[in-house]
């Protein structure tokens, strides 16, 4: 025992590990090691897996962005190609690893990922069909990834929503990208459908668990919003700006034009009053003008 | 005149689209609307639930529903937290040396009123199997608080470590339905830790010499058992480095009491001399 042994009293004392641990605590808590141990390994290959799916995810946005009218169909086809090869070689990763109570337990760990690839897959909904693809739909095209045995990983509400809500950053970026390229009714288009996606928002965020991270998406949502319908008003007041400019520019050419008009024809007269001897207007003093 | 430049650029890509779209804004600046038509902002209003709509009125529904899920919850844990403050008054009981048993047996009476709350809670949450996690941080903390009461009054009762599975029984809790997290576990049992080094001060004052050993024994035990763990940088890991002041704490009691020679192990020189010094 500890017990008068192997006392020291200085502070920094030398513990010797000549001491047994207790067996009974000793056999629990190499159980506990070994459940911690492999908590944290999942947690780490969850957060891999999930790091590879936000990546791979933000690849796909940046393709859907090189989009104009020229490629569009090619532009949106290699990114649905992509799309489906996060869903197949990272989601699956992170389907295998997420199973039962742990889908809930570790959602820290791959909320981000599933946010980023909600944000790429909508984009791309959206760009192809115009509309807001369904969390039903992502899901299911996830069920084949799970083994039938097993509890099928879904994706759940809230990282759906935070994802949506990422998107209008993206839509916002498109909106202004069409604008300047002249794409003025896709950007109204896109204009409505962020419009559409911040009502239906408003109504749901608040009954979210932990809804401060989303109040802030809100925010950021309602600028992404406006700026969009800021481009669009600046560029109706720069047509107008243009248009009472050119229609002030006409009217100035045309003076000019009548004044020039104007003043040859008068010019024209004592010209020829003092060359031509035979004009009437021979002997006629020339007028200075 | 620098607008015009840009303006020149949007205003021709504009009339291009225009000439394709004779029903859009037209362009003489006296004639010129700022708004989008009226007609199709009001045929906006106007518009029958979409789809999108539908979707959001499915999840606004399901979310109140966990929201009312995660309102009962919170009120059962409120209940559990006030069952737990009593129990601690009550062991608070053994700092002012009160007969341990007698105190052991008021807070085992109390904790029976705890297991019939968590039942309750079980109940609330077993509505959907899976979701233990989600909903876990609303109970986390005083399950901690709990863990850390029971283990405390294991010790007293039997002067070793309650283990998870045993605290999971003694709340009547299982682990395939709504279990005892372990984390939530070896949490409890450093916030016990922290509760020994007072203990073990109050009980020599009182005059038993032999507690400091047995708490120094248990003690080094439960940290060396601690140090096997794996622990990555949590709050666990922030409350096990808690720990070995405890331990140090203790470690002075017993030498303090050691060197006046006051244990009970026969090296005792008795009252007289050395007991006066400090």
């Amino acid at each position: 025992t500890v017990a008068g042994t192997n006392f020291q009293s200085s502070t920094k004392r030398v513990r010797t590990m000549a001491t047994a641990i207790e067996p009974a605590m000793k056999d629990s808590f190499s159980r506990y090691a070994e459940y911690l141990n492999d908590l944290n390994d999942k947690r780490d290959r969850v957060v891999k897996a999930s790091r590879d799916v936000t990546m791979n995810s933000k690849k796909v946005i940046f393709q859907v962005h090189r989009m104009s009218k020229y490629n569009k169909v090619e532009v949106l086809e290699k990114a649905e190609k992509d799309l489906v090869a996060v869903t197949d070689q990272y989601m699956s990763r992170l389907v295998k690893e997420l199973q039962g109570t742990d889908f809930w337990k570790l959602r820290r760990a791959y909320s981000p990922g599933i946010q980023e690839y909600v944000e790429a897959a909508t984009f791309c909904g959206f760009c192809k069909n115009g509309t807001l693809l369904k969390l039903d739909e992502i899901n299911k095209t996830l069920l084949p990834l799970s083994d039938p045995s097993l509890q099928p990983l879904q994706i759940n509400i809230l990282d759906y929503l935070l994802g949506v809500a990422d998107l209008t950053g993206e839509l916002m970026r498109l909106a202004i990208g069409m604008i300047s390229d002249g794409e003025l009714e896709f950007a109204e288009k896109i204009c409505t459908f962020a419009r559409d996606i911040y009502r239906e928002l408003t109504l749901v965020v608040p009954h979210m668990d932990d809804s401060s991270d989303m109040k802030t998406k809100m925010d950021i949502m309602l600028q992404s919003v406006m700026k969009i319908e800021n481009e669009r008003i600046c560029l109706r007041f720069s047509i107008y700006n243009f248009c009472s400019k050119f229609v002030i520019f006409v009217f100035l050419i045309f003076y000019v034009a009548c004044f020039s008009v104007h003043v040859r024809g008068s010019e024209y007269i004592p010209l020829l009053g003092s060359n031509d001897t035979s004009s009437f207007l021979v002997g006629v003093p020339d007028i200075e003008i | 005149m620098q607008y015009l430049k840009p303006a020149f650029r949007k205003a021709a890509f504009y009339c291009h689209s225009l000439t394709l779209n004779p029903t859009s804004v037209v362009l003489f600046p006296f004639r010129f609307r700022l708004a989008p038509p009226v007609s199709r902002f009001s045929s906006s209003m106007a518009v029958p639930p979409s789809s999108l709509d539908k979707q959001f009125d499915a999840f606004r529904v399901q979310l109140e529903e966990s929201g009312t899920l995660r309102d009962r919850i919170r009120s059962v844990v409120s209940e559990i937290e006030s069952s737990t403050r009593l129990i601690y008054a009550t062991l608070l009981l053994v700092h002012h040396s009160r007969p341990t048993p007698d105190v052991l047996e008021k807070a085992k009476s109390q904790i029976n009123v705890l297991k019939e709350q968590y039942k309750q809670l079980a109940e609330v949450v077993g509505g959907c199997p899976g979701q233990y996690y989600r909903y876990h941080g609303d109970w986390r903390s005083e399950t901690q608080s709990v863990v850390s009461m029971l283990a405390f009054m294991h010790w007293l009762e039997t002067g070793s470590l309650l283990e998870h599975k045993e605290a999971e029984e003694k709340l009547g809790l299982n682990s395939s339905d709504f279990g005892l997290d372990v984390e939530d576990y070896l949490i409890g049992v450093c916030f016990m830790s922290n509760e020994l080094p007072r203990y073990v001060v109050n009980q020599v004052t009182a005059g038993d010499y032999d507690c400091p050993r047995k708490v120094l024994k248990f003690l080094t035990d439960l940290h060396a058992a601690f140090r096997m763990l794996n622990l990555r940088n949590d709050f666990l890991r922030k409350k096990f480095d808690g720990m070995k002041y405890d331990l140090r704490k203790v470690e002075e009691v017993y030498y303090d009491v050691k060197i006046r020679g006051l244990t009970p192990n026969g090296e005792s020189i008795g009252d007289q001399g050395i007991q006066g010094q400090s």
